[in-house]
């Protein structure tokens, strides 16, 4: 078997993981990033939530999600932000910097929340969103005029109209108006329908539709899926033909916006000298004789067996969706190195689905000291050269806490630096 | 078992699901062998719809004639286990590339089952011709090298090119592969006849006791089209004190499978593994250049055609995941000399879908003064012999714009890359001159033994 050395591992494709990997290569470290699938940074929405609402008002989007973090700091100890929210402004200024640098400008709002309309109508409490998702103050519109394509699947704006007024964020006399858009073809997704709209052509057949309900002051808005590698340059064009900008609101997976930060933080860690391997399962790892420091990561693909070799671990393999967690019967598994997993083995989940305080089984996870490194229910460290990041930390909702980007952002950024020792 | 009037439907608390029957053709069944046995049916269930293989997909992105790996693979894989006719038209513009597989978080075998749905509908509505024709790599190389001045003309001739759009369709717009005027087994035992000539004995010059032996399968591009890529791995193997065999192999039988000819890909795995097996047998490592050719032996003939390669699985290996074993054990006897060029790197699918990464760029890595930049721009498009047919060159162009993209931005004319093919897509759609990794790494081997 081959095996390979390297400074730093980290396991995880998402946006823990490239973080943290990003972060220890610009710090100087040679790095190797193995992900089993894509990471679910390509099904997310694409904004980078910190804090959604309110802590006393649940129902009230977050004025300003810094304020909220540094309250909850104070009360909950075991959140993951009380390890990583020292870090969080050097995190989100890191964060900002490679997306400028790989063409994919992030924005913030102040210090407030962005709140971004959805595909269904509803608001999304966010605090750094894409370009094309930086949408002006509803509150100073008056008319919205909500462009649809026919052969969309998953995407309604007579849905997203009802909604949007319904949800009383539009000032009065605010007049909403749909562009149904057709097009030659047969029915798509939201992928390949942003291909489609790379194309010039393709664009100025669909502002010649859109072009009629257009009054000047009009806000337009689109579902995500103003292109993928060449986004940029669709922005610009439709713009141009339009005479105004378009904004796109957070819609359902596939999600271009993610998928788009998704491939620039991939192709900024490739190009930076991350060594990338993906489609590649942990197939078991080596403890030295105290198991006290993890020596070697072996890895199983099709092409056979390699070793990993690392100074410092980041186990960014997120909870059960990305696989980290395993759950069974009255028991929950960190899946790679049998850590011990935080969880309430009476209580999995409320009676209603849809129940504000959000569900136990999200907040499972593993529980972390200040430098990140995994520890069992007396404190003590388990593996000295492991760090975790992400989903997998247990102690945050992040569905209904709205921070599971953030979280990801500043303990990824945060394990990163401390596994390149720049700390 | 032909399952053409009996069909198979899956009974409550059966313990396994059975096969799909066969949609006609002799043969023509769905399932490989031992491990594919009935057990793939279940792998749909692990499909929990969260998009990840259609958000990957280099097809769905520019097209809509494809439905998707998704729904072509485990959405219509539970209708098709009931009724074999729900196979949807549009997998025939799968290109077999396998990013649906690996991204997929839940190890659900999304790219084999388009694969084998890919076979079933070939199976119920046939091929085209040129399809079966194109699949036959090996034919048409053996025949080339009869004539190849004759053949490469005729190639770079539009009138002739036009005509065999309309006639054949095969597309205009892509020259098709010059053939080397020598094939590599040829050269091979030139090669060898100049080496004994010389009295050269690679063991005893070296002082390299390794003793081991290695056979180097060259794959159709390499025997056909580029024999000095063979010609390379020959020198780099000496070079370290190894004297590689090399064996006159068919063609292994993907761009069949490719086709959804696996009857035709099965043959040719038979006869490949009929080549192979002595060598297995005896021990040999196997180590190839092609990481298409790779594959198709480690992974899909168990996965696809039920054929066993029968060697221990690290018997048949890349060049380069061999180099580096020796480079471990110490036995790089030379040290490359300094190739001061700047190069973009393309990661072909096939060699992403081994899960090991690019084991060549670690090699590369021993060449001083060679700067390699990876072009992460995804899939080249050509997938073999998917861009020359004629209504799918469109989409394989459209597929390698991003990889012409990375190539502007980065200012970059020379590239390099394990595939043959994704080297003459690259080579069509920038213009530039492309290696495969071994040349440069005989080339730093050469010129570091003409300074010594």
């Amino acid at each position: 078997m081959n095996s390979k050395k390297t400074d730093i591992m980290v396991i995880g494709l998402g946006l823990a993981g490239m973080v943290a990997a990003a972060r220890a290569a610009e710090l100087g470290k040679k790095v190797v990033l193995v992900g089993k699938g894509a990471g679910s940074l390509t099904l997310s929405s694409g904004g980078i939530d910190l804090w959604g609402y309110s802590l006393e008002q649940p129902e009230k989007p977050a004025l300003s999600p810094r304020h909220e973090i540094s309250r909850l700091v104070e009360r909950n100890k075991d959140h993951p932000y009380a390890k990583a929210a020292d870090v969080l402004e050097d995190s989100l200024a890191f964060f900002q910097a490679v997306c400028r640098s790989a063409g994919l400008p992030y924005l913030s709002n102040g210090l407030g929340n962005w709140l971004v309309p959805t595909a269904l109508g509803t608001l999304r409490p966010t605090c750094l969103v894409p370009e094309s998702m930086a949408v002006p103050d509803l509150q100073q519109v008056a008319r919205i005029l909500l462009v649809g394509f026919a052969e969309l699947k998953d995407f309604y704006p007579a849905v997203l109209a009802v909604n949007l007024q319904k949800c009383g964020c539009l000032p009065s006399g605010c007049r909403l108006d749909i562009a149904d858009v057709r097009m030659s073809g047969r029915e798509m997704n939201a992928v390949t329908l942003a291909g489609r709209l790379e194309q010039l052509g393709v664009l100025e057949e669909v502002v010649a539709q859109i072009r009629p309900h257009l009054t000047p002051g009009t806000l337009v808005l689109v579902p995500p899926v103003l292109g993928r590698a060449r986004h940029r340059q669709v922005r610009e064009n439709l713009a141009a033909l339009l005479g105004c900008p378009a904004y796109e609101v957070a819609g359902l997976p596939p999600a271009l916006p993610g998928l788009r930060l998704s491939d620039a933080l991939l192709t900024h860690l490739k190009r930076n000298g991350v060594t990338v391997l993906s489609g590649s399962t942990v197939h078991s790892v080596r403890l030295d004789e105290q198991r006290r420091r993890c020596l070697a990561v072996q890895l199983a693909g099709p092409g056979g067996r390699l070793e990993v070799q690392a100074a410092a671990y980041v186990l960014a393999s997120g909870s059960f969706l990305g696989g980290g967690l395993k759950a069974g019967p009255g028991l929950v598994q960190e899946t790679i190195f049998g850590l011990p997993v935080q969880f309430d083995p009476d209580g999995w989940a409320c009676e209603e689905f849809l129940d504000r305080r959000g569900h136990a089984f999200n907040s499972f996870g593993l529980r972390v000291n200040e430098n990140l490194q995994p520890v069992d229910g007396e404190g003590r460290v388990c593996l000295e050269n492991v760090l975790a990041a992400g989903a997998i930390l247990g102690g945050s909702n992040w569905p209904v806490e709205k921070c599971g980007n953030g979280v990801a952002l500043t303990s990824g950024y945060k394990a990163g630096q401390l596994a390149a020792g720049g700390v | 078992m032909s399952g053409m009037d009996k069909r198979d439907y899956p009974e409550p608390g059966a313990e396994s699901i059975a096969r799909p029957a066969s949609a006609g053709g002799a043969g023509a069944t769905c399932a490989g062998g031992s491990a594919a046995q009935g057990s793939h049916a279940y792998d749909l269930d692990n499909c929990i719809k969260c998009t990840i293989c259609l958000a990957h997909c280099p097809v769905s992105r520019v097209t809509d004639k494809f439905a998707g790996p998704k729904q072509n693979g485990p959405d219509l894989e539970r209708f098709r286990l009931l009724e074999p006719a729900a196979v949807h038209p549009s997998i025939v513009y799968c290109t077999g590339c396998r990013t649906c597989e690996v991204v997929c978080p839940s190890g659900v075998p999304v790219a084999a089952m388009n694969s084998r749905a890919k076979a079933q509908y070939v199976a119920r509505y046939g091929a085209p011709l040129r399809d079966r024709l194109l699949a036959t790599p090996d034919v048409a190389g053996r025949l080339a090298t009869l004539a190849p001045g004759l053949i490469n003309r005729l190639g770079r001739s539009n009138w002739l090119r036009a005509a065999g759009e309309k006639l054949a369709g095969v597309s205009a717009a892509l020259p098709l592969p010059r053939y080397a005027d020598r094939s590599f087994p040829v050269l091979y035992r030139m090669w060898r006849r100049e080496r004994q000539g010389a009295g050269v004995n690679s063991r005893s010059s070296h002082g390299v006791t390794g003793g081991e032996k290695v056979l180097y399968y060259p794959g159709c591009y390499v025997n056909y089209n580029q024999p000095q890529i063979g010609l390379a791995v020959l020198d780099v193997l000496v070079a370290s004190g190894v004297e590689a065999r090399v064996e006159e192999f068919p063609c292994c039988g993907l761009p069949a499978i490719s086709a959804g000819l696996y009857d035709a890909a099965r043959h040719k795995g038979e006869e490949t593994l009929r080549l192979l097996k002595p060598y297995l047998e005896e021990g040999y490592r196997v180590v190839t250049t092609c990481p298409s050719c790779l594959f198709t032996l480690s992974q899909k003939y168990g996965e696809l055609l039920g054929l066993d390669l029968a060697g221990r699985p690290e018997q048949i290996t890349d060049i380069f995941t061999y180099l580096l074993e020796l480079k471990e054990q110490g036995r790089f006897s030379l040290n490359p000399a300094p190739l001061p060029l700047r190069l973009a790197y393309h990661q072909p699918c096939h060699q992403r879908a081994m899960g090991c990464g690019s084991p060549s760029l670690d090699v590369l890595a021993l060449i001083p003064e060679l700067q390699v930049v990876d072009l992460a721009a995804g899939c080249c498009g050509l997938a073999g012999t998917y861009g020359f047919k004629r209504e799918k060159y469109p989409v394989s162009r459209a597929i390698g714009e991003n990889v012409r993209q990375a190539m502007e931005q980065l200012a970059l004319s020379e590239a390099v890359t394990e595939c043959g093919m994704c080297a003459l897509q690259i080579g069509h759609l920038t213009g530039a001159r492309v290696y495969h990794p071994v040349e440069l790494l005989s080339r730093a081997f050469a010129q570091a033994g003409q300074k010594g």
